[in-house]
């Protein structure tokens, strides 16, 4: 279980983060939601620690991750993969190089240095595109890889690490609708069956509805909603997003990236 | 709700645990290896024959030195014996211009002849106003050098200028700059234009239009073309596309190269001064020459000074005109 608790960060004047008290239980799909400025992404830098917070702790089962050191904050790290939205990769490496750079933190430096991966994991690396349907790119260099492919890439590496929780900051932000689709497909995918706990900034209210379980807003760094997805009134996405949002003010239509319409039934795709 | 699945091509069970890997996922693990081995090979290849390039220089250098390499290393301190003065505190005399008590009327001890008089009891000592001078000249070529080098980078950059024959004469032309050690091209305006300062700061600005020319069109190359394409779509031309999407990305890196490049005039200068350029490397030739081990000491003392103050002062200038940020990207932000 992760507990964050009165967790606060400040830049210089600006709080960014403030006084944000969340417990997130193993395997949900919670997904973030808010005005851009509002701290999601502070909120999850903090939780791999990309960012220390001011205030308050961070805890994953039991344990203070806030406080960590060294080998154990970059093993915490690794335990929770993280994804960007402009993906991070390093583009003139190959495709399944950047991939096995997500195994780092499981084995030596001297043999990483070296470029010296077991059998087991180059399979692992390939199977892991496979499964995001871009195993035909392995050999090419990332960089020139389409961003969604990159994207799906970021996740394969993310995989390699077996964490036990996946950040996605804005993962979809950068991404046509069908790319966008297919990214936070293979994201629910992952929590359904590894039963990994994923934690999604997201920018569209109707991607967040239809993927997330439980929704968490934040309005100027603190946490103005945190409820089951159903739970999301119009009233609800009034405090999150501001009070000149209006009940009709934030069309979800317009931000919409989603290829169906919000109101269509249940798509025959689903299984 | 139901989750979506499409995605999913193999079982997990099968993909990711690596129990029974299909046959694709084989193939491409196969020739993954095959591609790593290939650049295995070639990074061996490479280190090998750098190896032998190593060695063969090696030989090569030893070969054509006199031979006597090991017979004088003996005698190496004999010359620092030498450098020892006569008391510590001949060398701050020599520095501050201060009277010697061993004053026996030679060039040795002259300390106080060469002070430079800015009041009729303030003075400034030689060897700093002699500083000055070469400091002078290491700034005013840098600023020459950064000004021309600049703009014949722009012409340079292959990102910028389409015009291929335009690019081959900046390249060239900044190929030709460059060329010639500083110390060459100071010689022969030396001989032409006569001794002094002026020739000292026309050869060290040659050579850094040249040098910082390069480092700046390489800078100005991997550069981000997104905001010059914005600039383009909103119908600006070539100048205000390079003025306002290109140089707010590459002036800081320019500014670092030309700090870097005024620490390195400062030495050129120097080495320049001693050839007859003028300032202090004329007298540190001038005193080793003459045996005069408390003056070399006092300019060797204000030389290391110097060229940690000027470390130090560009360090200090960087942070200021680049901005903090762009030394805290490792923690966020």
């Amino acid at each position: 279980m992760l507990e964050i608790r009165s967790v606060t960060r400040r830049f210089g004047e600006t709080v960014a983060v403030d006084g944000v008290d969340i417990q997130i239980a193993e395997g949900e799909m919670v997904g973030v939601i808010g005005r851009s400025g509002a701290g999601k992404s502070t909120l999850l830098r903090m939780i791999n620690r990309l960012i220390d917070p001011s205030e308050g702790a961070i805890l994953f089962k039991g344990r203070e991750v806030s406080s960590l050191k060294g080998a154990a904050l970059r093993r915490w790290q690794r335990d929770c993969a993280m994804i960007f939205q402009q993906f991070n990769l390093v583009p003139r490496l190959d495709v399944l190089t950047n991939v096995l750079l997500g195994r780092l933190n499981h084995r030596s430096t001297a043999l990483n240095l070296l470029n010296l991966y077991s059998r087991e994991e180059r399979i692992q690396a390939v199977a892991a595109l496979e499964r995001l349907d871009i195993a035909h790119t392995a050999l090419q260099q990332a960089g020139t890889l389409s961003g969604g492919q990159q994207q799906r890439v970021a996740i394969a590496r993310a995989l390699m690490q077996e964490p036990k929780v996946i950040l996605a900051d804005e993962p979809i932000a950068s991404l046509d609708p069908l790319n966008a689709k297919v990214v936070m497909d293979s994201l629910a995918d992952i929590n359904a069956r590894e039963g990994i706990t994923v934690i999604t900034n997201l920018h569209t209210l109707d991607t967040a509805r239809r993927y997330c379980t439980r929704i968490i807003g934040m309005a100027r760094g603190k946490v103005v909603f945190d409820g089951a997805a159903q739970a999301l009134t119009a009233e609800a996405v009034r405090r999150i997003y501001g009070a000149e949002a209006g009940a009709d003010a934030v069309p979800e239509a317009i931000t919409s990236t989603s290829i169906e319409t919000p109101a269509a039934p249940e798509p025959a795709f689903a299984g | 709700m139901a989750l979506p699945r499409i995605l999913v091509l193999l079982p997990m069970s099968a993909s990711t645990h690596g129990t029974v890997p299909s046959p694709a996922v084989l193939s491409v693990e196969r020739h993954w290896q095959a591609l790593v081995a290939r650049r295995r090979l070639y990074t061996a290849g490479g280190l090998l024959l750098l190896l032998l390039a190593l060695a063969g220089s090696l030989w090569f250098a030893n070969a054509t030195n006199a031979g006597k390499f090991f017979d004088r290393l003996p005698y190496f301190f004999d010359f620092i014996g030498q450098l020892v003065p006569r008391d510590g505190w001949e060398v701050w005399r020599a520095l501050f211009d201060l009277p010697s008590p061993h004053d026996d009327g030679s060039l040795k001890y002259n300390y106080p002849e060469g002070r430079v008089y800015l009041t009729e009891t303030l003075y400034l000592p030689e060897y700093f106003y002699k500083m000055l001078e070469t400091i002078n000249i290491a700034l005013v070529a840098t600023l020459i050098g950064f000004g021309i080098g600049f703009v014949l980078s722009f012409l340079a950059a292959s990102n910028l200028t389409t015009r291929r024959w335009l690019r081959f004469f900046a390249r060239r032309f900044m190929e030709l700059l460059r060329a010639f050690p500083e110390i060459v091209i100071a010689g022969f305006f030396l001989a032409v234009l006569s001794l002094g300062a002026v020739p000292a700061i026309i050869a060290v600005a040659i050579h850094t239009i040249g040098a910082l020319g390069k480092m700046f069109f390489e800078v100005v190359e991997n550069a981000d073309m997104r905001p010059e394409e914005g600039l383009r779509a909103a119908g600006a031309n070539w100048v205000e596309r390079v003025w306002f999407a290109i140089v707010p990305q590459v002036l800081p890196n320019f500014l670092s190269y030309g700090l870097l490049r005024l620490e390195i005039n400062v030495r050129a200068s120097t080495i320049i001064g001693a050839v007859g350029g003028g300032g202090i490397g004329e007298a540190l030739r001038l005193s080793i020459s003459r045996g005069h081990e408390a003056k070399t000491l006092a300019i060797i003392l204000l030389l290391f000074t110097t060229i940690v103050a000027v470390d130090q002062f560009s360090a200090w200038l960087r942070r200021r005109l680049v901005g903090r940020q762009a030394f805290e990207f490792a923690r966020g932000g």
